[in-house]
């Protein structure tokens, strides 16, 4: 078969979506012309017909197409061809232009233009109304919601002349004017924040408005737009838990293990201040690894979106695994850790991960706040249709004001410098709560804390072993 | 089944008898009609044996092609045999598909025009005036692409004088609903090797170097000049009916149905559309039938009012 010597105006790239990678001056400048931008899909109708056309059939295909760039018409021999390998099935197409001409458009005839415009305002109005030939409502329709308030007076104002409904800026004449000085003006409607432009498409004939009109509302800006606007203020700031925990944990895990070879003296002998310095630094830096934690857990649980995964879980696994953990910490404060007996069982519906969260948390607590040679107990319980699962210390305990204050958000009672964020209770609750469980607390001065995780109770293990 | 007594054989044998006389009066019915349509048509230039008998032959050599890709994929010793085995079930298949019979009726139209063109005024089907002027044009990139047309015309002269259609001269549209009638066709019994024939029959397509695809672009790159296409002794056959088809946005089809002579209406409008004035509209009619009577009232009208016309007859459904 010839090949054809091709010398191509232009080339360009689309992915497998249709969205225009990279082009070309002519292209790209056709492109926005047509309201779209490199990395949009293409803008340019016969064109995106074309681009996804070969891809569907997975062909080479050379053909012509016509745009409008707003001034010219443009008509333009293309060849396209989808790249597909053999890993990927679909990897978008190149589009390489062998002509180009453009011709300026023939001057629109202002029948045609006026028809067009009546048709434009047709689709993009927001409210509908017919009108009587004296511009007087008969009936109104409406699918926007800022405008149903507006919908609602106006049916209770069906008769009266829909310059009374709106209000029209600057209105010191004796309205309704003759629906030609009407048609394209501004208002603003009761209830809704946009502003309206009002079009009139007069009906019956051979004297326009004979048979009434249609009126047509059409806002300036999209109802969603606003919304959007708001709502990228929130979330779109840099976030915390997403963004930045992943960038402060490695050097701060750098800092702990430098400072741990130093306190340990790997490196060489050093005097013994130095040491305890470095143990210091190993210390504070995980106290700030651990409030960064609790800092990007609480942004996922107060996220809206929050949600845990439940599944059928032993609450006696919980516990022991929460023991094993804790176990070198408990001990290093002469601590005894006591969990659940073996053979004792609770099942719950809950997820595991968030459970053992909850009871590190408070287990950690336990330790911390308990006097050294105590002990801890996690205890298992069903009430009802309610697991429980409790932590009991012999602390301080706390007093009544206290009880509903530990869960609040970065509530420490008073106490600095030991390593807590006051947090870890608040995160445990919403996760609680989030699993369609409970936390509480009961406590008196001097005799100890119970903290009691409650989540739904499950009556049989799965078949299947996890 | 098991024969419980000697009566149901024959009762059998009488249903498949009926069931015979059933289907013969089925054909039967529609003597009537095509009978009626041929006798009544005052000349059979649409459907005449020829044509027949080349769209036939197009399609045959189309299931050929695709059947011994498939019998080359699945390693067939004896391709050939292969093809000829199962052609003409599969040419039959494809002759049930109304786009690709419009395009080999299409086809063997205009080959008939180019044909008689030849006879009536010495055209050269391959070599027109046009063509010779094209390919030394200054733009080198017309210049290659008219002489890549040039031999696809040539490979055009030459398959129309077999009755052959080659698979990569289908515009892609086509060459898609032939593979996905293929498919249709194999059903059940799509193999691996039909998958693999599929994929290299796809792989090799390229629309771009089909002879329809070559002229239409050497049109498109003639821009406003494309209308000197539209003089049939310049042009010859196929860039005229190539430039009518892309000026006035009709399918090719449509602009080598207009080239009927029962259809001078629509040529004349087409012809208009493309913006000839109305006594170029006029000599190219009369070129084409010379029988014809012009039609006057195009004389005013605008070119966009006769595509506009064209357009919403074939928004009917007529071509």
């Amino acid at each position: 078969m010839a090949s054809v010597e091709s010398r191509y105006i232009a080339t360009a790239k689309a992915d497998a979506e249709g969205r225009l990678i990279e082009a070309d001056e002519v292209l790209a400048r056709l492109q926005q012309a047509c309201g779209g931008t490199i990395g949009s899909r293409i803008a340019i109708p016969e064109l995106l017909a074309l681009v996804e056309k070969a891809q569907r059939y997975g062909l080479r295909l050379a053909r012509q197409f016509e745009a409008v760039d707003g001034e010219n018409r443009v008509t333009a021999w293309v060849e396209i061809a989808p790249q597909s390998s053999d890993e990927d099935a679909d990897s978008g197409s190149t589009i390489d232009v062998v002509s180009w001409h453009s011709e300026g458009l023939p001057p629109e005839n202002d029948i045609e233009a006026a028809r067009r415009r009546v048709e434009i305002n047709r689709h993009l109005a927001d409210c509908t109304a017919r009108l009587d030939s004296s511009q007087r409502l008969l009936s109104i329709d409406t699918q926007a919601p800022d405008l149903a308030e507006f919908a609602d007076a106006a049916l209770a104002n069906v008769g009266r002349p829909w310059t009374d409904l709106v209000s029209l800026p600057g209105n010191s004449h004796q309205q309704p004017l003759h629906w030609r000085l009407l048609d394209g003006t501004k208002c603003t409607v009761e209830g809704s924040s946009r502003s309206w432009t009002a079009h009139l498409e007069p009906l019956g004939q051979p004297q326009p408005g004979s048979a009434g009109f249609v009126l047509y509302l059409t806002a300036d800006s999209p109802l969603s737009a606003g919304l959007t606007n708001e709502e990228a203020t929130g979330p779109d700031g840099p976030s915390f838990g997403r963004d930045l925990t992943p960038v402060l944990r490695q050097p701060i895990n750098r800092i702990i293990a430098n400072a741990e070879t130093i306190r340990t003296k790997l490196a060489g002998p050093l005097a013994d201040e130095y040491s305890s310095y470095a143990a210091d630094i190993a210390t504070a830096a995980q106290h700030l690894l651990a409030l960064i934690d609790d800092l990007s857990d609480l942004e996922v649980v107060e996220s809206d979106d929050f949600a845990t995964a439940p599944d059928r879980i032993e609450l006696a696994d919980v516990a022991r695994r929460a023991c094993g953990i804790l176990g070198v910490r408990a001990r290093e404060k002469g601590i005894t850790l006591v969990a659940p007996p073996e053979g004792e069982s609770q099942l719950a519906i809950a997820e595991f991960r968030r459970v053992l969260q909850i009871l590190l948390n408070l287990v950690g607590n336990a330790i911390r706040y308990s006097p050294e040679e105590s002990q801890v107990w996690i205890r298992l319980d069903r009430i009802g249709n309610r697991a429980l699962i409790t932590v009991a210390d012999q602390g301080h305990g706390l007093e009544d004001a206290q009880k509903e204050q530990v869960f609040e958000k970065f509530e420490r009672l008073g106490r600095s410098g030991d390593g807590g964020s006051g947090l870890g209770l608040y995160i445990s609750r919403r996760i609680a709560r989030a699993m369609d469980g409970d936390l509480t607390v009961e406590s008196a001065p001097g005799l100890g804390a119970r903290f009691t995780l409650s989540v739904p109770a499950a009556d049989e293990m799965r078949e299947i072993p996890r | 089944m098991p024969m419980p007594d000697a009566s149901t054989p024959v009762a059998a044998d009488h249903e498949s008898l009926r069931d015979a006389l059933v289907r013969g009066n089925a054909t039967l019915a529609r003597i009537g009609p095509i009978l009626a349509h041929l006798m009544a048509t005052p000349d059979h230039s649409l459907f005449s044996d020829e044509i027949i008998a080349r769209i036939r032959g197009m399609c045959h050599h189309l299931a050929w092609q695709v059947l011994r890709a498939q019998a080359e994929a699945a390693g067939q010793a004896g391709r050939e045999a292969f093809a000829e085995r199962h052609g003409a079930a599969l040419a039959e298949h494809m002759l049930a598909t109304p786009g690709l019979l419009a395009h080999c009726h299409a086809l063997a139209l205009e080959w008939q025009l180019t044909e008689r063109l030849e006879t009536q005024y010495g055209i050269d089907p391959v070599l027109s005036p046009l063509v010779q002027e094209l390919i030394a044009s200054e733009d080198s990139g017309l210049a290659s692409s008219a002489m890549a047309s040039l031999t696809a015309q040539a490979r055009f002269a030459q398959a129309q004088r077999r009755m052959e259609l080659p698979l990569a001269e289908l515009p892609g549209d086509i060459f898609h609903d032939l593979l996905m009638n293929w498919r249709a066709y194999s059903g059940q019994l799509r193999s691996d090797a039909m998958i693999r024939a599929e994929a290299k029959l796809r792989n090799a397509f390229d629309e771009g170097a089909g002879r329809i695809a070559l002229m239409s672009r050497v049109i498109a790159s003639m821009g406003g000049e494309g209308r000197r296409a539209l003089d049939i002794d310049h042009g010859g056959a196929a860039f005229y009916l190539t430039a009518l088809a892309t000026r006035t946005g009709q399918s090719r089809v449509a602009a080598v149905l207009s080239t009927n002579h029962e259809q001078t209406a629509r040529l004349a409008l087409g012809l208009r559309g493309a913006g000839l004035d109305s006594a170029e509209v006029e000599r190219q009619v009369l070129r084409i039938d010379p029988k014809a009577v012009p039609a006057r009232e195009i004389a005013e009208m605008p070119p966009e009012a006769a595509r506009q016309i064209l357009s919403e007859s074939a928004s009917a459904g007529v071509v």
